[in-house]
């Protein structure tokens, strides 16, 4: 195993709240946290099934459109469909592809966090901003959730709780 | 979904191209097929909408276009940014996007040979179809398939090592490049080398073996005369971002030599179909359908005399005795991608020994000194044109892209008739057949998305039109 938690933000940062997902990843990426990976793409391509495939657990990050909480976390299964598009997969088809190409499927979730304006643009609504700062605190919670489980090594959580503080003032 | 009724066949969509589009079929009154149109029918208007904006932005907005070939149209557009600032860009920022660029031909090509036409090569036109994609390669060959994944990430590491992501990189500029490549980034590529060296040979006898066993599709799958396009060194070694155009024929013969990109218009003339929003381009001093001329893979390997590299020159010697002259058939655009992928591997290999790639000197700066400058530059599909007319002020007055898809579209046309021709008889279009028309598109690895500028998923129609224009039938498959 590469990482203990691979944090993959997907969304385009040139149509406004679709951008909140990389922008959760890279939020994340800044706390530095020890075991934590985390990836920003503007989508999700074939090649991610590796890094996935060597990781614990992956949270996939999105915005949404049609929910009204700040962020939902979903659990995820592998889903082989038949369906491959070149440009992007979702985050099913990746786990699908983990699982019968390198042999691996981690845990995996969704994290969704509410979008309201699509436009062109690189500034977030704000409440895709407030989702920001909630979608980084699931992380979170997660992440101190997999180690009370025994997935994680003990330092991993002691880091991120050093490090919960900074997360308020996460710049959106 | 597939829907028949009694009077029409519909595909919808045809699956593993970019974008969408739909096929006519028409019959004539002895029931044969007498000829096939490759329609695209959505329109996405790139070249309308960046009116109005600074040149210096459509690197960054052009590379939008797709999310397969981003580099290409960066590549292009800073290229006619150089042009329009008339600098000679720093020989480090020449030698970075070259490196960036084959990063790009490797994953795109990877991509198009192992995961889109990989499942009808290797499992056969007749799998079904919830087995005849990437899922059903891994269940055949696990090793293989994982080993194709990483050749692409091998490629996107590349580009993400100098752009700083993987796709959408605004790293490429109007007079050179951002930031250099670092010793760690060269580290981190060189240490990938010896696998994708191993996958590219593997593929490349891969790509033998379903040469053997699909003699009957290299006949016709695109098997016909044209002409061929595509960038080459002075030397007339195979090039993929600097050099000028050569067009040859398909006995071999050069037509026309060292010619100028920026003079494009002077050699090529495009012509608009009613029922298309992808245009035609053909070759001026022949017309129309004399100046058919195919570019991407197959187009490189026919206009050069060798690769600059060892491995790949021995399989380019190889490849030319496929055919007489030029080698003619559209299957064997598989082949020549994957002896590029070689090719690029060899380049890379070469390029991470030079200093250069570490250079500071990377950027010319200069305002706007020509109102009018054309990039081009070899995209894994073949010749990439970014034509920009500015004002004093260097905003963009006029914009015209020409990309591969484009180039090959009345190529196109020719091979889905062709593989018609052959396999349908009456108005039936059994599954088989849906397959290898399906797939006699997929040899040219068509970008719609790119060359409409469409958005979004396009369903995919194929329509059998009688002698009077009535449909007979029309398949819809998705």
């Amino acid at each position: 195993m590469d990482d203990a938690l691979l944090v993959i933000g997907f969304g385009n940062s040139l149509r406004s709240d679709d951008g909140v997902g990389p922008r959760v990843a890279d939020a994340v990426g800044r706390l530095r946290l020890p075991g934590v990976r985390t990836i920003a793409r503007i989508q999700l391509t074939p090649e991610l099934a590796d890094p996935i495939s060597r990781a614990r657990a992956v949270v996939f990050v999105d915005a949404a459109v049609d929910q009204a909480e700040p962020t939902l976390m979903h659990r995820l299964d592998p889903f082989d469909h038949s369906h491959i598009l070149a440009h992007s997969a979702d985050p099913r088809f990746l786990l699908a592809l983990a699982r019968d190409a390198f042999g691996t499927a981690p845990e995996a979730w969704l994290l969704t966090v509410r979008a309201e304006d699509l436009g062109f643009g690189e500034r977030l609504s704000p409440a895709a901003k407030r989702g920001l700062r909630a979608a980084v605190r699931e992380v979170l919670s997660l992440h101190r959730d997999l180690d009370g489980r025994g997935d994680l090594q003990p330092p991993f959580v002691a880091a991120a709780a050093r490090m919960v503080r900074p997360l308020i003032h996460v710049r959106a | 979904m597939t829907t028949t009724t009694s009077k029409r066949i519909v595909i919808d969509p045809v699956s593993r191209i970019e974008g969408h589009a739909k096929i006519s079929i028409y019959l004539d009154s002895a029931g044969q097929v007498s000829d096939a149109e490759f329609h695209v029918v959505e329109f996405r208007g790139f070249e309308k909408f960046c009116e109005g904006r600074p040149y210096s932005e459509m690197p960054g907005i052009t590379s939008r276009i797709c999310g397969i070939c981003p580099v290409s149209h960066m590549l292009a557009s800073a290229k006619a940014g150089d042009a329009i600032m008339a600098v000679a860009v720093p020989p480090a920022a020449d030698k970075l996007r070259r490196l960036m660029n084959l990063g790009q031909i490797i994953q795109s090509h990877a991509l198009s040979f192992f995961q889109l036409s990989g499942p009808d090569l290797l499992l056969g036109w007749d799998a079904a179809p919830s087995k005849r994609n990437v899922f059903g390669l891994i269940a055949a060959d696990p090793e293989l398939a994982r080993a194709a994944i990483r050749l692409r990430q091998f490629g996107q590491e590349v580009i993400e090592e100098l752009g700083g992501k993987k796709i959408h990189p605004a790293w490429a500029v109007p007079g050179g490049v951002r930031a250099p490549l670092t010793e760690e980034g060269r580290a981190r590529i060189r240490k990938w080398l010896p696998e994708a060296f191993a996958t590219a040979e593997r593929g490349l006898g891969l790509s033998e073996k379903v040469l053997e066993t699909h003699k009957a599709e290299a006949l016709i799958f695109g098997n016909f005369p044209s002409l061929f396009m595509g960038l080459v060194s002075p030397d007339g070694t195979w090039e993929h971002h600097g050099g000028k155009l050569r067009f040859t024929d398909s006995s071999g013969s050069v037509i026309a030599d060292q010619v100028e990109p920026a003079r494009y218009r002077d050699y090529i003339a495009e012509s608009v179909q009613d029922s298309s929003y992808l245009k035609s381009p053909y070759f001026k001093a022949l017309g129309m359908p004399g100046g058919m001329y195919r570019v991407g893979p197959l187009a490189r390997l026919n206009i050069c005399e060798r690769m600059g590299v060892p491995l790949a020159t021995a399989q380019l010697r190889a490849f030319k005795q496929m055919g007489r002259g030029a080698v003619t058939s559209s299957f064997l655009y598989h082949h020549a991608r994957l002896i590029e992928i070689l090719a690029s591997i060899e380049l890379i290999e070469r390029a991470l020994d030079d200093p250069d790639l570490f250079s500071s000197d990377l950027r010319a700066d200069a305002g706007v000194n020509s109102l009018h400058g054309v990039g081009a530059s070899e995209a894994p599909r073949g010749t990439l044109f970014h034509d920009y007319t500015v004002d004093r002020y260097g905003i963009l007055t006029k914009v015209n892209l020409i990309v591969a898809t484009g180039h090959n579209n009345l190529a196109m046309n020719r091979t889905v008739a062709q593989i018609a021709r052959h396999y349908v008889r009456g108005d039936d279009i059994p599954e088989a057949v849906l397959n290898r028309i399906e797939h006699g598109i997929r040899c040219y690895d068509p970008c719609l998305s790119c060359s409409t500028h469409a958005a979004g998923q396009m369903p995919m129609r194929i329509r059998l039109v009688g002698p009077a224009g009535e449909v007979i039938r029309e398949v819809t498959r998705g």
